[in-house]
């Protein structure tokens, strides 16, 4: 192996090629700021998305649970042995669903200042981490609500005639529509309910 | 300005093989593993093993509601004494979403495990957790309405007059029933797996 050299001038002091070899660095953290300051707004206006989300929500079940608690009817004739009489607490499932929506009310309002701490943080993590698992779980128990409640109405409505359960809404019929009213405005706060997970997860992902 | 110079010897082999050796300013993030990458391979892991889970539950809750019939071994000419799933439009829809949500998460397994080859990557982890949260409520409608269904089976309701048919047709209540809950637990699945989404996602 014959070898070969060379001369080679170094030609300026060696801590400026050292900064200018850090220049490389400072670069990479320079756009790791713009993009965490750009993200911040980004993720600020997702944030107040999510606030007026909450807001409509908690319209919503707020809406739902009382139309449903309202829903009473008497029939102006009677006898003595049937029941003219129809109320949210004649059905289990209607019961089900005024107390969960309720709770989904109140869990929302507490919410309210977990979504204004994201508007002022941004970039905090832990906030949204902690709002996307609560409303993981209000979602799974807001629809669970409005789906048995959208049941009972379907069998309220049509009757089933294998099983000999006849509609009642036939006779009651200011309460199932007060009822089905309620059942549909839980089904949109659950579509709210699914646009704040959304929101909440792709403020999360990382840049 | 001081011009230095210096000697530097430079062996005969070819310069291509000292540029393979020079370490690159700026080297370029090993996105396959890393502190987080680690951590965030498990959860995709664990993931990937819910999902599987998540499979079993859902097609034995749509296939024990779709052969839950039965007869009576008595009959008249004109009252009916069988049961079956589509005899409740109900158990209808919740034989198809069943269906529906195991077939979603079998064509969900690939990009499951594309987050565990490559664990940084957001875009399917997203993907994979806005599919989840409509599979989450779409199993979950199915699920309580079928068990408001069952509940008034079992029970029946004295004010609407509509009698509780589980006296008669013990089997099928029982089948519904653990249908049911089999759907239930797929329901507990998809809600740790969008969470188990949501905090793979976050950033560090």
């Amino acid at each position: 192996m014959s070898k070969e050299s060379t001369t080679i001038d170094v030609g300026e002091s060696s801590n400026v090629t050292k900064s200018t070899s850090h220049v490389v660095v400072d670069e990479k953290k320079k756009k790791s700021f713009v993009a965490a300051a750009s993200g911040g707004g980004y993720k600020r206006g997702l944030a107040i998305f999510d606030f007026l989300l909450r807001l409509a929500a908690i319209v919503t079940t707020i809406t739902a649970s009382s139309l449903m608690y309202t829903a009473e009817e008497t029939l102006p004739f009677f006898t003595q042995f049937l029941q003219f009489q129809a109320g949210y607490d004649d059905f289990a499932t209607f019961q089900f669903f005024v107390i969960a929506v309720a709770i989904v009310a109140g869990y929302l309002v507490l919410s309210l200042p977990f979504s204004i701490v994201t508007i002022i943080r941004p970039l905090a993590v832990a906030p949204r981490l902690i709002l996307l698992i609560s409303d993981t779980v209000v979602v799974t128990l807001t629809t669970a609500a409005a789906a048995a409640a959208a049941a009972i109405v379907y069998l309220a409505h049509n009757g089933n005639a294998n099983t000999n359960w006849l509609p009642i809404c036939q006779q009651f019929g200011d309460f199932c529509q007060a009822v089905s009213s309620a059942v549909v405005t839980a089904s949109i706060a659950v579509v709210f309910f699914i646009l704040l997970i959304v929101i909440s997860a792709i403020a999360l992902k990382r840049q | 300005m001081k011009n230095e110079s210096t000697i530097i010897d430079v062996p005969a082999e070819s310069s291509s093989a000292m540029k393979g050796k020079a370490p690159l300013i700026g080297v370029a993030r090993d996105h396959t593993t890393s502190g987080s990458g680690g951590y965030k391979r498990g959860l995709s892991i664990f993931d990937f093993l819910l999902r599987l889970a998540a499979i079993v539950a859902a097609s034995v809750a749509a296939a024990t509601m779709f052969t839950s019939d039965e007869t009576l071994p008595f009959f008249t000419q004109f009252l009916q004494f069988q049961a079956g799933y589509d005899d409740l439009p109900t158990f209808q829809f919740f034989v198809i979403a069943m269906s529906m949500i195991a077939g979603y998460l079998v064509l969900s397994l690939p990009f499951s495990v594309v987050t565990i080859v490559r664990p940084l990557a957001t875009a399917p982890r997203l993907l994979l957790l806005v599919l989840d949260t409509a599979a989450l409520a779409f199993s979950t409608a199915a699920a309580s309405s079928a068990a408001a269904i069952s509940y008034l089976a079992h029970n029946g309701n004295q004010n609407t007059n509509w009698l509780p048919i589980c006296q008669q047709f013990g089997d099928f209540c029982q089948k519904t029933s653990g249908s049911v809950v089999s759907s239930f637990v797929a329901v507990v699945f998809f809600a740790m797996l969008v969470v188990l989404s949501g905090v793979a996602l976050k950033r560090h």
